[in-house]
């Protein structure tokens, strides 16, 4: 298998600012949005002519734009990063439900998107307040049946669960109402109190309002059996896929694979180096515009890092550490190198060994931090 | 002074050699500044607060330990110079050895008592030491211009306790130099000029430092002839002979004298390597015509109380062993030898005068010296008489042998002295009941408040007596002990064990009547202390096999990161390796991993 290089395009305005997010973004203003796609645009000559294996756009709100700048963009940069065969590539876009209007899907399919990420987050209107969404819980439905009708290949939902106020029963509520609209794909994301955050004030504030760690671990391993019981591979931490519709972008990120960031505090990995791109939308914008260096944050992962880095990132998917990939990619023999670490974790129960790989078991996926911290450092 | 015969008794007329003796807080140092300024001994400019405590950590606890004598020139109102030498004595009960050293060097001591507080504990303790030591006491009532200070109820009690006439007390702020010159013309008057002969040549060494480039300075008092440069000399308790390279007073630096004569205080430097080849309470004589009897009182210091030392990763160990090294050259009184534990690995039993002397040693270590180490719960040293008629004696609980061996148990005993205001009588007895604290007696002071006296045994002092008796009492007892020797006591071993496995370094000796209690309560502490692993960890407290009590650290449940997509990989990165990070300062045992604190736990237990 040859590496191959996926491409990520950040489009960084909301409409709205949510509480929880802690991502390069800026509320929606039409000039700058304008003058955002004229610096993104230098970007991607500068970087481009690279064949791609996937393209993602990501945000933010990359329907904060409309649909026909958005398909514009598309081909641009699909343009800009050919595909590697003759084969239909995956281009992902995320969307907010409720800034989906009709037309918009055929107009990205027709520039050649295969995937759509719905933001949905909750289905339980308390909820979907709380996290600051505005969508209604008819909005999903609509958005859905859209992507259906214009051909898209994989369509997926994001959805939150530790959110304050959520139990079980309604978070197995949103779960099922993701199942039953047929989606391919769903993300089920912890909710992750970020520095900063209007929610890490709240949190100080009130404790006690987030769910603790064993009553997530009770909403995390409902969400496994129902999804599983439901026919979705679970094939990352986080994201369950019915077969033969996993995510290949994101795949590449979790094989320590090459990929390209483009836009304002973008991060991009090449050749073992990691660089992230400024988070300050003037400096960014500037800097194209002035034909100067994007100021970036950069750093050469080797040895121990890198592999460390690698076996975190492994270590979240199903398939796990595979010890002949590793020998071959980084040159170590992975029993050899972490053997009193892995005889541990397998006591403990934590990490499962098949003939060809380590990969964490049902609990150890609980405690992936604790697992990777482990070989690392 | 001189004298046709040299063998009779020559008085040093204008030498008086007294100290300062207090309970903590009362005064003392700034009563020492004082004397300092007035006689001109440092200039106002040169006078940091508090000279005479020299050291960090002494002034953090504003606690005296290396004291440091100085030479005051005073001229009397007699129109006489005096050379005074004020003696510095250790303001803890750990170190009443070198107090007494102290004292036996002097003719007389200035008692401080507060004038709002009173009489304290070890007001007490250090008055009958100064008895001990026939010492011409002059009671100084300090701080007469608080707003609470109450001189004529405290002169009261001076009167009654301490049974010295009301007015033989001088009343005096140190802070606001009151009564200043009245003291010093006390020390003139009633301090006994010192007496001796002139033929042998007898100095008593009362305390000693290390100078990395002089080796080591001896403080010392001349009792009988005289040294000097040049003066070959022996070590009476070692019976080695060195040569005197320079002889001086302290006023307040080291200046080098021509002699030190009869009477005086000074210092001496030889050819001196260690602390422990002339120690405190040591006698120095001359190589030719030596004295035949010694100087009364030397003793070998003693430790009390011993606890394990760890370096807290096995790559120290070797810097521990040094900074051991270093630090003993400057303390006679620390001991240690290496010591294996199963759960902490290589490290070293170290045996102290008391507990604070192991805070201060451990705190030396890990801020001069940069070491990262784990601390067992202290213990004292237990006599074991075996069936077949040995005696041993145990520092470390995990050498205690099997009880169906042992004969008899013994454990040192202690003398406390306790003050308190009577409302808190009950609450104390009732700490001291539960510390096996037998009542002595109960006496009561002018301004209403008690003076109760038990015996008790010294392992229930150490562990976390001072604390537990300041809280139930607002902080208004004081305490002060003495150690009188050794008692028989039905005591057990308590042994913990973390995931069915002992873990050597949590167990403790402790009465049997409150293992069980004193189990569970730590068992408890421990489930506090020890964070969520990646699995249960059953915490149980055993005593002879028998288990009196079971905890459960419940396993962590949930620990992942949710996202980790492109731009969040090397920020996660970092993330975990500042988990591990945080793991790397936890001491792993079997398979769980302990914070340093569970090593303490047992001095955290509520009674």
């Amino acid at each position: 298998m040859i590496d191959a290089l996926g491409v990520y395009v950040h489009l960084p305005f909301c409409p709205y600012i949510c509480p929880y997010c802690d991502f390069a973004k800026f509320p929606h203003r039409a000039s700058r949005a304008k003058r955002y796609l004229t610096a993104l645009d230098r970007e991607i000559e500068r970087m481009g002519n690279v064949p791609a294996a996937t393209i993602f756009f990501g945000g933010g709100t990359p329907n904060a734009y409309d649909a026909p700048s958005l398909s514009a963009l598309t081909r641009r940069v699909s343009q800009a990063f050919p595909a590697i065969g003759s084969d239909e590539r995956e281009i992902s876009v995320e969307v907010n439900p409720e800034l989906v209007r009709d037309g918009d899907f055929s107009a990205y399919r027709a520039a050649g998107v295969t995937r759509i990420s719905i933001g949905v987050q909750s289905f339980v209107p308390a909820e979907i307040t709380t996290m600051g969404r505005r969508h209604t819980p008819e909005d999903p439905s609509r958005v859905v049946h859209s992507a259906r009708a214009a051909g898209m290949q994989n369509v997926s939902m994001d959805l939150i669960f530790a959110i304050p106020g959520q139990t079980l029963e309604s978070w197995l509520h949103s779960v099922d109402a993701a199942i039953a609209l047929g989606v391919d794909h769903i993300s089920c994301y912890g909710l992750t109190v970020e520095e900063g955050t209007p929610f890490e004030r709240w949190e100080r504030r009130e404790p006690a309002a987030f769910p603790d760690d064993d009553a997530q671990a009770e909403l995390y391993g409902a969400t496994m059996d129902r999804l599983e019981a439901a026919g979705f591979e679970h094939y990352e931490i986080s994201n369950f896929a019915r077969p033969g519709k996993r995510c290949a972008h994101n795949e590449n990120y979790w094989r320590n694979g090459d990929y390209i960031g483009l836009g304002v505090g973008a991060a991009s990995y090449r050749d073992g180096v990691r660089y992230v791109n400024t988070r300050d939308f003037d400096a960014y914008c500037a800097a194209l515009e002035e034909d100067a260096r994007i100021p970036v944050q950069s750093e050469r992962l080797e040895g121990a890092k890198r592999v460390g880095e690698a076996i975190m990132l492994a270590l979240r998917t199903e398939q796990g550490v595979e010890t002949d990939d590793f020998q071959n990619r980084y040159g170590i023999q992975f029993e050899e190198e972490y053997g009193p670490v892995i005889t541990r974790l397998l006591d403990n129960g934590l990490l499962q060994r098949t003939a060809t790989q380590f990969r964490l078991t049902r609990r150890g996926r609980m405690l992936a931090n604790s697992v990777c911290a482990e070989f690392l450092g | 002074m001189k004298s046709e015969n040299p063998h009779a008794l020559q008085t040093a007329t204008h030498i008086r050699n007294f100290c300062i003796i207090a309970h903590i807080d009362h005064g003392k140092t700034t009563l020492s500044d004082r004397l300092l300024e007035f006689t001109k001994t440092i200039a106002l400019r040169q006078m940091e607060d508090q000279m005479l405590d020299a050291m960090d950590l002494e002034r953090e606890r504003g606690i005296t330990i290396k004291m440091h004598p100085v030479t005051l020139s005073y001229t009397a109102k007699d129109g006489q110079t005096y050379q005074l030498n004020l003696i510095d004595t250790p303001g803890h009960v750990d170190f009443s050895y070198e107090v007494s050293r102290s004292l036996a060097a002097c003719e007389g001591a200035i008692l401080i008592i507060d004038a709002a507080q009173g009489i304290e504990a070890q007001t007490l303790a250090n008055y009958h030491l100064a008895l001990e030591h026939n010492l011409t006491i002059i009671p100084v009532i300090n701080k007469i211009d608080l707003p609470a200070a109450d001189p004529e109820r405290v002169m009261g009690d001076v009167e009654e306790s301490l049974i010295i006439e009301r007015s033989e007390c001088i009343l005096a702020s140190a802070k606001n130099g009151i009564g200043i010159e009245e003291i010093l013309e006390a020390i003139v008057a009633r301090v006994p000029a010192p007496k001796g002969h002139n033929d042998h040549l007898r100095a008593l060494v009362f305390n000693a430092q290390f100078d990395a480039y002089r080796g080591v300075v001896s403080y010392v008092r001349v009792v009988d002839g005289e040294l000097k440069a040049g003066t070959k000399f022996m070590s009476m308790a070692h019976e080695r002979v060195y040569e005197c390279t320079e002889a001086g007073i302290f006023s307040p630096q080291m200046v080098p004298t021509k002699r030190l004569g009869l009477g005086q205080v000074g210092y001496v430097i030889a050819n001196v390597k260690s602390l422990g080849d002339i120690d405190v309470g040591d006698t120095i004589t001359g190589s030719v015509n030596a004295a035949h009897v010694p100087l009364p009182g030397y003793r070998k210091a003693i430790p009390m109380v011993y606890c394990g030392l760890y370096p807290n990763e096995g790559a120290n160990y070797d810097d521990l062993r040094d900074a051991l090294e270093k630090l003993k050259l400057n303390d006679a009184a620390l001991i240690y030898e290496p010591e294996t534990s199963i759960a902490l690995g290589f490290g070293f039993r170290c045996g102290f005068l008391g507990l604070l002397h192991m805070e201060i040693v451990q705190e030396r270590l890990e801020r001069n010296y940069n070491l990262d180490l784990i601390a067992t719960s202290p213990s004292v040293v237990f006599r074991v008489t075996k069936t077949n008629g040995e005696v041993e004696l145990i520092d470390n609980p995990s050498k205690m042998p099997a009880s169906n061996l042992i004969s008899l148990m013994e454990e040192p005993y202690v003398k406390a002295t306790i003050i308190a205001p009577p409302e808190y009588v009950g609450g104390i007895m009732e700490l001291t009941q539960a510390r096996r604290g037998t009542l002595d007696n109960m006496e009561y002071l002018h301004d209403g408040r008690v003076i109760l006296t038990y015996e008790m045994p010294l392992i229930e002092v150490i562990v976390d007596f001072f604390d537990q008796l300041k809280s139930r009492t607002k902080g208004y007892a004081s305490l002060d002990y003495e150690i009188v020797g050794y008692r028989a006591g039905d005591l057990v071993k308590l042994e913990i064990m973390l995931n069915g496995e002992v873990v050597d370094a949590l167990s403790f000796i402790v009465a049997r009547d409150k293992a069980a209690f004193r189990g569970r309560a730590l068992a408890e502490k421990l489930k506090e202390l020890i964070p969520r692993q990646m699995f249960e960890v059953p915490i149980q407290a055993s005593i002879g096999g028998k288990i009196v009590a079971r905890e459960t650290v419940a396993a962590m449940r949930k620990n992942v990161l949710a996202k980790c997509y492109g731009g969040d990989i090397s920020r996660k990165r970092k993330l975990l390796e500042k988990q591990k990070v945080g793991k790397e300062r936890m001491k792993r045992v079997g398979r769980v991993e302990l914070p340093q604190e569970a090593f303490m736990a047992v001095l955290q237990l509520n009674d």
